[in-house]
């Protein structure tokens, strides 16, 4: 059935208004003067969108002290040292602090101290109250004069002659099919969440800590593109408030609250086998892996021993949180937790792969062009790979350098819209709504479930059961080796191979999800492989490979890259060299 | 915290072209239940609790409750926005109040 079709044409195509998307709308309007057409597509409402929605009490990327090169060294040292695109973060390091007075001039509140310096927390944090931290992002675009068009999902990009030409998708509210054409489109849409199961079941199952409607699309768009990813080898287990995966950040560096376990212990800090490899201020990786060996070691539930925090910053606790993750405190109200009394439990929660975060998963970029190995192809925030430790206020500044970079490309190379094939125009739109037109043919039980189909959140559940069992979900440890994953491979290629055909979507919200499964299958493949190839262990906690316990430097101190080929569903491999710009020990931190 | 709208409260918006919480739900969760006229989630476990909807509510007609599974009843949070701050009742299972003030952007709260 042909669909009312959206053309839309612009200079800066971008996808995704989110914290980077916004900004490189609002660096490209006062470099790219007034003429420059800038395009945002968002699946959602702009101001409310994506994984700021719920606001943020801090900026985790700010140069309180030290230098750019000091940051890139804290970014390498908690990432277990391992290789990370130390030329992107410092690129990123050198601009945030500038970036984030931009933030505040447009609202943000940040906290200060009484001299009027901002108020950090530890050395790289400042404290904000930040609930209003996606309105504010959103209003960088919107002062821009950026064209947004809200609730459009992207589900392919348009490839013509190794060149990125824009993007199609579909109107969520109107479902039209949109086609956008851009001279330079810039990808920025999200992490992955959702892989593996959830510890909450049924009505809980989305109370996890990564914004459960970043569904891997920017992930999986760029692999079918044919663009060369990265860090997929890796992915983040973030240590939280259990139950409720509230972040931590605000209690270990805000309170210095210790973790605890049912000793007493602060075990990082008096068990030798943590304090070896940094006690406390241990990698990000390593307090994961600590957490879940006390638990195995029956010396669990683990907790963030609040009491022992600062008594005066625990008392403003629940005011923190209410700026970033308010069920917590509801939580606490109804569980008769109070934090200034009561230590706090955490857990190991869900994998999730993000690449600004302490994730180095996303597309590989050609130098600190944010340019993809796919022409005209260029990608920011969770989707630029293997530069970690971005967070929020450096993937808005990741934004800004995509746009310059952008302008640079545009004004260097003078990109001409591409036309775009009609018939591939067609295949594209059947694509776009095929899990819906099936639904429409299909008869169904008295329980209202199609006769002939398979709905996405079904789909959703055997893909995080298969990733779970067998790819080391939260229940498994997070352990993987090769017998395992072998059979991830069979069951997630079966899905992706044979069992698509069979997905329906009821209308256009499920469409949604029929593509957020899609798109998670296309990201599994991806995470098996390259931790597959990644023969060793070098973020343990977030991979344990039972086969291969150890770091071989060997033959794996290097970035993993695999690129898809769509005639075989082969993943072909690659190692790109690490380049260590900043000297010193990979495994010490410079202040 | 799954949003679960309270029928007296929610007039679904009149006059908007769909309601302010089906406008801003980050996961298109909310949407008119037309044959009522009244907002509704339509699957609650999807719902992350980022709260954008309760609190843009103009009849704070949308009630936050934690899941059963991680919570006992009858706890409540409940914001109250102004332009440069949003007001947090917190009233735990017991019937404990404690209230919090927090300020969203920049400058100062209007004269009422």
């Amino acid at each position: 059935m042909a669909r009312e079709r959206v053309y839309i044409d612009a200079d800066l195509l971008i996808i995704g208004g989110g914290t980077a998307g916004c900004l490189a709308a609002w660096e490209a309007r006062q470099r790219g003067g007034r003429d420059l057409k800038i395009v945002i597509l968002e699946k959602a409402f702009i101001r409310n969108s994506g994984c700021l929605s719920a606001g943020m009490n801090a900026l985790n990327m700010y140069i309180n002290q030290g230098t750019p090169q000091d940051y890139v060294s804290y970014a390498r040292y908690d990432m277990c040292g391992a290789p990370i695109r130390e030329d992107i973060i410092m690129s990123v390091a050198e601009l945030v602090n500038e970036t984030v007075a931009l933030l505040e001039a447009e609202g943000l509140p940040i906290k200060k101290k009484p001299d009027g310096r901002y108020l950090n927390r530890g050395k790289w944090n400042v404290e904000i109250n930040g609930s209003l931290l996606k309105p504010v992002t959103a209003s960088m675009a919107m002062q821009a004069g950026a064209e947004i068009y809200n609730r459009v999902f992207v589900t392919e990009l348009i490839k013509i002659g190794g060149k990125v030409a824009g993007c199609v998708g579909f109107g969520v509210r109107d479902g039209k099919f949109y086609i956008a054409r851009g001279k330079a489109v810039l990808l920025a849409a999200g992490g992955c969440a959702g892989l593996w199961r959830p510890l909450g079941h049924d009505d809980a199952h989305h109370r996890i800590w990564y914004f459960p409607f970043n569904a891997g699309g920017a992930y999986a768009m760029c692999k079918r593109a044919g663009a060369k990813m990265v860090g997929f080898d890796h992915r983040l287990v973030p240590v939280r408030t259990k139950d409720t995966y509230s972040p931590t950040g605000t209690l270990a560096i805000g309170m210095g609250a210790p973790m605890i376990n049912s000793l007493g212990e602060a075990f990082m800090r008096e068990r030798p086998e943590y304090v070896k490899l940094g006690g406390h201020t241990a990698p990000t990786p390593i307090r994961a892996w600590a957490l879940c060996q006390e638990t195995l070691n029956h010396r669990g539930p683990i907790m963030m021993d609040t009491r022992r925090g600062d008594p005066e910053r625990v008392a403003g606790l629940k005011g923190q949180y209410l700026d970033m993750s308010p069920c917590l405190v509801l939580y606490w109200g109804c569980n008769d937790i109070n934090p200034s009394m009561d230590p706090v439990e955490i857990d190991a929660a869900d994998p999730s792969l993000v690449g600004s975060h302490a994730g180095l998963s996303g597309a590989w970029t050609i130098g600190t062009s944010r340019m993809t190995t796919i022409e005209r192809l260029f990608v920011s925030g969770d989707a630029l790979g293997a530069a970690p430790s971005r967070f929020i206020s450096g993937t808005w500044t990741c934004g800004r350098l995509a746009a310059r970079s952008i302008l640079y490309y545009i004004e260097r190379v003078d990109p001409q819209l591409l036309e775009i094939d009609p018939d591939e125009l067609d295949r594209l739109e059947v694509r776009t709504f095929e899990p819906l037109e099936r639904y429409q043919k299909c008869t169904f039980y008295t329980n209202g479930k199609p006769i002939e189909g398979i709905i996405p959140e079904e789909m959703e559940w055997r893909m995080q059961f298969i990733m779970e069992e067998y790819c080391g979900g939260r229940s498994r440890w997070f352990h993987v080796s090769e017998s395992y994953l072998s059979m991830a491979r069979k069951l997630i290629n079966r899905m992706r191979h044979d069992q698509l055909k069979y997905l329906v979507a009821k209308d256009l919200h499920d469409l949604q999800l029929a593509w957020d499964v899609i798109n998670r299958l296309d990201v599994c493949q991806l995470v098996i492989e390259q931790i597959n190839y990644r023969k060793e262990t070098r973020y343990p906690g977030y991979v344990n490979r039972t086969d291969y316990p150890n770091v071989d430097n060997e033959n794996f101190d290097c970035f993993i890259t695999s690129v898809w080929d769509p005639e075989t569903d082969e993943l072909t491999f690659d190692k790109e060299a690490y380049e260590q710009i900043v000297p010193g020990d990979r495994n010490e931190e410079s202040i | 915290m799954p949003p679960m709208v309270i029928p007296d409260k929610c007039d679904g918006c009149q006059g908007e072209g769909e309601p302010l919480c089906e406008q801003v739900c980050p996961g298109d969760l909310m949407m008119l239940d037309r044959s009522v006229n009244k907002a509704v989630c339509r699957n609650v476990g999807d719902c992350w609790d980022c709260m954008s909807c309760t609190k843009a509510c103009p009849r704070q007609a949308i009630q936050t409750r934690l899941q059963y599974q991680v919570a006992f009843f009858p706890g409540k949070l409940i914001p109250l926005v102004g332009t440069h701050s949003v007001t947090w009742t917190l009233i735990d299972c017991r019937g404990n109040v404690e209230r919090f003030v927090m300020k969203t952007l920049a400058g100062d709260e209007e004269e009422e």
